[in-house]
């Protein structure tokens, strides 16, 4: 039997996430670990590079709370949401400290991943091209992207992005075993490029399962053991977005954070009252339940649409 | 008389968008006024449309229409299931036919910006970024603009270039090597606009009911040029109001009363 990766996310986080660190956060709305994220603040982690293709409040409630001096990726706004007034504050008047933003494209942050993942120095694309992100840069400056023509000798100029190799990513999934074998379904956004390009992984999910039920649907898993360092059970650790099969968002808690997100003090209300005041995501749902009831709670709750199993037989 | 003669700016654009469909298109789409007008497309004139979401769900068919390009309703109704690398890089390899696209600034050759009102470093107003913006107007066969038509909205140049349009007109594309055809069409608040075929000029094809040609001028920031078949957008027929209405958005959550 192998180690368990199994832990406290407190522990996980003291141990495996340290000031200045690049920290790539997985999930596209499906799949964002708030669990974790709520344990980074707590912590008041400093100066993280943040990076993903897309982010949304979770990135927001990280640089409010000074935890990034640094960000990577293509967009961070919570889609027909609204727009993450920490993350405008910090970028437009340097509240509670100027943050840069490296910009990217959703599609070159994947690639910037894959050649993170596979070990290459850079990978060439045609996004970008002819865009003012090929012009200005926060602090990579010419080594954010470059041009090259084809070494194959067809004459095209291509724009070429540097792998990204993150010091540690995190993510939330439906279920691993406790040797860190991660299975996910649904949406999988970013996922698994984007952990895979990563020198270690924490996964935060609803259920530990045995290596049986893993080995028993291998096809359904997304990253190797050896690449994750801590596993870490919290059912709905993944509140407020959705995580398929279990529960789905819960779309008036998202505005409910941007509305108290718009002026510092109501933003400082509610982060005292949702993560500083909570010691972890138990006594999380448990707030969740007393503030708006068990009916709430359960309205968000996955219908059963268990799909037919397959013949892994020979 | 029908209770569906009326309708809203929104619902004109949602089904001035659906009419850009043609059946059998493979379509990335994103959420909102996109999201409704695709959706209608496929559920009238273009039933063997391929849908697609930037985050990783092809050929979806979901039971209710989904709020986030991430939704879960979007995965039980899909045929293929994947990422963004998957979802994406269908676009980056110029497979898909059209893309919807909007922003906070559009300019005289279909540039969009997604960045920064100000300068890029100290901005007046930052914007979301790129997101998958810039890949899905690199790399898609056409683009559909959807834009709010205010005159700080359409300036001559946009502040920041996110995704290329025409860049500064005739074969700046063709000289990047960009594999996608550019913006075909920009349905605004106050009309449809088109690119000339030779100088990639946007200029105006029709106006919304109730909007004059010297309205829409005031509102944009150059000297716009106007068709000389210039006419009213066709108004949508109360069956396609109907459908949006009752069977895409029956709760009101899209398409806000006006």
């Amino acid at each position: 039997m192998r180690e368990s990766k199994v832990m406290s996310t407190r522990e996980a986080v003291s141990k495996f996430i340290e000031n200045g660190m690049t920290v790539a956060i997985g999930g596209f709305f499906h799949g964002i670990s708030y669990a974790i994220t709520h344990e980074i603040i707590r912590q008041k982690k400093a100066h993280l590079t943040i990076c993903q293709p897309s982010f949304n409040e979770h990135a927001d409630q990280l640089i409010g709370a000074g935890c990034v001096d640094r960000i990577i990726s293509a967009y961070v706004w919570m889609e027909v949401f609204g727009p993450l007034y920490c993350f405008r504050r910090a970028m437009e008047k340097g509240i509670p400290h100027k943050i840069e933003m490296e910009d990217y494209t959703n599609f070159s942050m994947m690639a910037r991943l894959m050649a993170g993942a596979l070990g290459v120095p850079y990978i060439p694309l045609h996004s970008l091209m002819g865009s003012d992100m090929m012009k200005h840069s926060a602090w990579m400056g010419d080594g954010k992207v470059k041009l090259i023509k084809d070494p194959f000798g067809s004459g095209v100029e291509h724009a070429v992005v540097p792998a990204l190799v993150p010091d540690v990513g995190y993510f939330h999934a439906q279920r691993a075993d406790a040797e860190g074998y991660v299975q996910m379904w649904g949406i999988c956004g970013d996922l698994p490029w984007s952990m895979r390009a990563c020198k270690k992984v924490i996964v935060s999910v609803e259920e530990i399962v045995d290596r049986r039920v893993i080995s028993g649907d291998p096809n359904r898993t997304i990253l190797p053991g050896y690449k994750v360092v801590a596993v870490l059970h919290e059912p709905f650790g993944a509140h407020p977005k959705n995580i398929q099969g279990y529960y789905d968002v819960d779309r008036d808690f998202i505005f409910k954070y941007i509305r108290e997100s718009k002026q510092p003090e109501d933003w400082r209300k509610f982060m005292d009252e949702w993560v500083y005041a909570v010691k972890d995501r138990n006594a999380y749902s448990e707030k969740y339940i007393q503030t708006f009831g068990l009916k709430k709670f359960l309205s968000f709750k996955a219908k059963d649409m268990s799909c037919t199993s397959v013949n892994y037989g020979y | 008389m029908s209770p569906y003669q009326d309708f809203t700016l929104q619902e004109l654009m949602a089904v001035a968008a659906a009419r850009e469909i043609k059946d059998g298109e493979k379509v990335i789409i994103g959420t909102g006024l996109p999201l409704l007008g695709a959706t209608l497309a496929q559920k009238t004139h273009a039933p063997n449309m391929v849908a697609i979401y930037e985050s990783g769900a092809i050929d979806c068919k979901p039971l209710v229409t989904p709020f986030s390009v991430a939704d879960s309703v979007l995965a039980p109704g899909s045929a293929m299931q994947g990422g963004l690398m998957e979802g994406l890089g269908m676009v980056h390899a110029g497979d898909i036919d059209v893309g919807f696209l909007g922003g906070g600034q559009i300019d005289r050759y279909g540039n969009l910006n997604t960045h920064v009102i100000g300068d890029y470093r100290n901005p007046q107003v930052r914007f979301a970024g790129s997101g998958g913006n810039n890949d899905i107007g690199t790399g898609c066969k056409r683009t559909i603009v959807m834009m709010l038509h205010e005159k700080r909205r359409f300036p001559e140049k946009v502040d920041f270039i996110t995704t290329p349009g025409f860049l500064s007109g005739r074969g700046q594309r063709e000289k990047l090597g960009l594999p996608g055809g550019g913006p075909s069409v920009v349905v605004s608040t106050m009309g449809i606009l088109r690119f000339h075929p030779e100088t990639r000029e946007m200029y105006l094809e029709s106006y919304h009911p109730g909007v004059t040609i010297e309205k829409i001028k005031e509102n944009t920031g150059w000297d716009l040029k106007v068709s000389d078949h210039v006419r009213e957008t066709e108004r949508p027929t109360p069956e396609l109001i109907r459908i949006l209405r009752e069977v895409l958005d029956p709760t009101g959550i899209f398409l806000k009363k006006e």
